[in-house]
């Protein structure tokens, strides 16, 4: 990993480690082992002699385990080590560690073994924010197991940690006495088990035990179905291929099994720390996936709709209909320090809840589920038109409530900078931002259409059609920037626009808000010298006031964003343009080795010759894992008439000749081919007049 | 403050069709303890129709807390998920039937704003 840490995780249980699999975390410091949001050891570290120990190799066997090869000596120049040591460790409920010592000498030995262990119980919000934790620790040592606790009123969490060798166990940790014989070796099991007490109930030993055949971890259930399932990709070019397999190996690794799920799982947003359910990330990567995946898309759906908000709760952003931004269970959340019980505030996640409802329909014909969340799907329509015009005129705004630790910017771009006029200024609040208006809009056509083909309910799809047709017709009124032939970001609370120039624009085009007389001037600044950088469409224009290369939202690409904007360019019919951007991200993700990191630096292709990472806690991300797919969905063309598939390639010429084999959905399977026709070099003549240079 | 509990039950089985529900079939007892004693409410779900009575019979999902806790809970002064991460609340059996559940508990207003009427696909003016 590029930041020397190894992260293994199962669901939401991951450890975070160095190279040598020792944690010595602080409270800011990420390393650790994470169960539910909290940290249950901040300190395992191995020692031999009193002496740490050197990093010969790391094996990242799978995504649960690993395996560590190391020597003893602190010196940098490893010379005929006498003896070696391997930590093999498997992540689930805890870890399960064999430690084993070879001895490489003709004499035999005598060694100390320690394993120091710590906890400082954090809250995963702790350790990103450095708070001080308000209840009190417990060390006790209970038949031969060392077990750390925490303790606040009724919340507990325990550490337990046990070995099976005779070990002298204190409360800083475990020791042993070794001897092994020459050329001989010793080896013990250390478990270590997490336990939340009240709530769950407590475990006796981890998921796995030396030579465990039985235990299945999360993301390993089914892996090789799950590929097996997935469409075949063939193709001439090889980053592709990998880049794909990558993609797929990814979102099983994503993918989070909420306590009442019953097993099925939905894509978490990102590993490992955020490795659970939010409500934006999940419906747009569930999105991304369902040309390869679409259970992705039912779990999701069901999972969100269970949770969907049923009454009015400032501290949690909470209105009926509303669909959850993001579940979180340590303890800072059990305390209410923090509104993640689920926290609601999100105003793009209930329409998208729709859009994807709907566009799961057209792919797999799945009318049960759609029928079955007709109540859900009504409270989120509802919700648009009831909760989130906070300001009467027919769009949606977005404004906390909780006005502490709630989220102030409640659209995908969250950061505090990302809506600005073109001068830089930052606008009040409510925010009504534009693609939350494309959403609406889809989310109501593509309601109408259900009410009238599965909830035969023609009155409401008449209505929600007609409200539809207003809202984009205002639309194109009030954020049509005229002068420049672009969508204003945002409108503020004087129905200003907000009119700095940015990727916004493609998810409208996404959302068929776009006026088609709008479309062609739209496309050409999308994929214009200010927005398109080569790689893909930068966040927010260069030449706007807070245009950044390297600023989060207001000057990266990010591939997520880019995979929608280009689907946005073919509903449109711009197959060229699409096939550009698709052509730009792919090419980037060759850099990655077919892992997309959630985004790039804004920097133009020409100038730096490859993308720059933005540097981020969190790979893979989930919707940068979707992305290939959606390119692929994108640049094939496919698109689910009725109970057929239309497959209308547009594909780059680089690309040569592609097959997708096996797609799943209502039509059983159906097998895509094309080849690469669409010239996608970028054109000269748009950055000469821009830097003023010919030829 | 005591007859918030009767009063939230009360109302529900009144209802006797409660959409938040309808996704949802089996039962919940929940078993409140104050000064040594158990005040126990069983609700029986088929699909959104419910029926709420005293009943002590075994039930899918079984919540075990204080009644004085769940007084609150039931007047939307204190949050049932909150509580639930505290360790306040022990709970056995079916998880995704007490998800939706939980939701009919008011918000902190102390009332539960309705959700307009949508039937699950029947029943619709």
């Amino acid at each position: 990993m590029s930041d020397g840490l190894v992260k293994i995780l199962d669901g939401n249980t991951f450890v975070v480690s160095d190279g040598a699999g020792d944690i010595e975390a602080t409270l800011t410091d990420p390393t650790g082992l994470f169960s539910f949001d909290t940290r249950f050891l901040s300190k395992w570290v191995l020692s031999v002699d009193g002496q740490r120990l050197n990093v010969l190799s790391t094996d990242d066997l799978q995504y649960f385990e690993t395996r560590f090869f190391l020597v003893p000596g602190t010196g940098t120049v490893y010379i005929d080590a006498k003896l070696s040591v391997i930590r093999q460790r498997a992540v689930g409920d805890g870890f399960h560690e064999e430690l084993t010592i070879l001895n490489h000498d003709a004499q035999p030995i005598d060694l100390k073994v320690r394993i120091d262990a710590g906890s400082d119980f954090a809250d995963l919000f702790e350790v990103k924010d450095a708070l001080k934790k308000k209840g009190t620790y417990q060390t006790r040592i209970e038949k031969g197991a060392l077990v750390l606790g925490y303790v606040r009123e009724t919340f507990r969490r325990e550490t337990r940690i046990s070995a099976s060798a005779r070990a002298k166990v204190d409360e800083g940790g475990l020791t042993f006495a070794v001897h092994v014989e020459p050329h001989g070796s010793w080896t013990t099991d250390l478990s270590v088990v997490t336990a939340s007490l009240g709530a769950g109930g407590t475990r006796r030993r981890p998921k796995y035990g030396r030579n465990e055949r039985q235990a299945q971890p999360n993301m390993q259930r089914n892996l090789d179905r799950w590929v097996q399932d997935a469409p075949r990709l063939e193709c001439d070019e090889g980053p592709l291929r990998v880049t794909y397999q990558r993609s797929l190996i990814d979102l099983a690794a994503l993918r989070f099994s909420p306590l009442s799920a019953r097993g099925r799982s939905l894509p978490a947003a990102g590993l490992p720390w955020f490795m659970t359910m939010f409500g934006r990330d999940s419906i747009f990567t569930s999105l991304q996936a369902l040309p390869f995946a679409s259970e992705l898309a039912a779990t999701t759906l069901r999972e969100l709709a269970a949770r969907q908000g049923s009454r009015v709760d400032d501290f949690r952003d909470e209105d009926p209909g509303r669909i959850l931004h993001e579940m979180r269970y340590g303890e800072m959340t059990a305390f209410e320090e923090r509104p993640h019980s689920p926290y609601y505030g999100s105003a793009d996640a209930t329409p998208l809840f729709v859009v994807l409802l709907d566009e799961y329909e057209r792919w797999t014909g799945d009318r049960a589920l759609v029928r079955d969340l007709e109540f859900e799907a009504r409270a989120a329509v509802n919700w648009i038109d009831e909760y989130a015009d906070l300001m009467g005129n027919g769009y949606i705004w977005y404004q906390r409530r909780n006005e502490e630790t709630g989220l102030e910017n409640q659209c995908w771009k969250d950061s505090w900078d990302s809506i600005s006029y073109r001068d830089g200024r930052l606008p009040g609040f409510p925010r009504a931002t534009c693609e939350l208006q494309g959403y609406a809009y889809d989310a109501k056509i593509r309601a109408a259409r259900l009410a009238r083909s599965v909830w035969k309910d023609p009155a409401f799809a008449d209505r929600l059609e007609a409200e539809a047709v207003g809202l984009k017709r205002r639309f194109n009124r009030d954020f049509w920037v005229a002068d420049e032939g672009y969508f204003a970001l945002a409108l503020d609370t004087d129905g200003n626009q907000v009119d700095a120039l940015s990727s916004n624009n493609g998810h409208l085009l996404w959302s068929g808000i776009v006026d088609r007389s709008k479309a062609k001037s739209v496309v050409e600044h999308l994929l214009g010298p200010r927005l398109f950088c080569g790689w893909g469409v930068r966040t927010l224009a260069e030449g706007e006031g807070r245009y950044n290369p390297i600023g989060y939202h207001v000057g990266t690409v990010w591939p997520f964003d880019n995979s929608f904007i280009a689907w946005g360019l073919r509903r449109y019919g711009f197959k060229r343009e699409a096939a550009q951007i698709a052509a730009g991200i792919m090419d980037a993700a060759r850099f990655f080795d077919g892992r997309l990191p959630e985004a790039f630096g804004g920097y133009h292709r020409s100038v730096t010759k490859y993308p720059v990472q933005y540097p981020t806690a969190c790979s893979p991300q989930a919707w940068s894992t979707g992305a290939p797919l959606l390119f692929l969905r994108t640049m094939l063309g496919l698109e689910p008439v009725g109970e057929h598939l239309v497959v209308d390639p547009a594909l780059p010429v680089e690309i040569g000749h592609l097959e997708l084999l096996d797609i799943p959905g209502r039509w059983g399977r159906i097998d895509a081919f094309g080849r690469g026709m669409v010239d996608v070099q970028e054109p000269r003549s748009r950055r000469s007049a821009r830097s003023g240079r010919r030829g | 403050m005591a007859d918030a509990i009767a009063k939230f039950f009360e109302a529900l089985d009144e209802r006797g069709y409660e959409p938040l529900l309808h996704r949802g079939t089996g039962t919940l007892r929940f078993d409140l303890g104050h000064d040594g004693r158990t005040e126990t409410w069983f609700v029986a779900v088929d699909k959104g129709n419910v029926s709420v009575s005293h009943r002590k019979g075994t039930a899918d999902c079984v919540l075990r807390t204080d009644r004085a806790l769940f007084a609150r809970i039931a007047a939307g002064r204190a949050n049932a998920m909150a509580a639930v991460l505290r360790g306040l609340i022990a709970i056995e059996g079916d998880i995704e039937l007490l998800m939706l559940f939980q939701r009919l508990f008011p918000g902190p207003s102390g009332r539960r704003t309705p959700v307009p009427a949508a039937g699950a696909g029947k029943g619709r003016a």
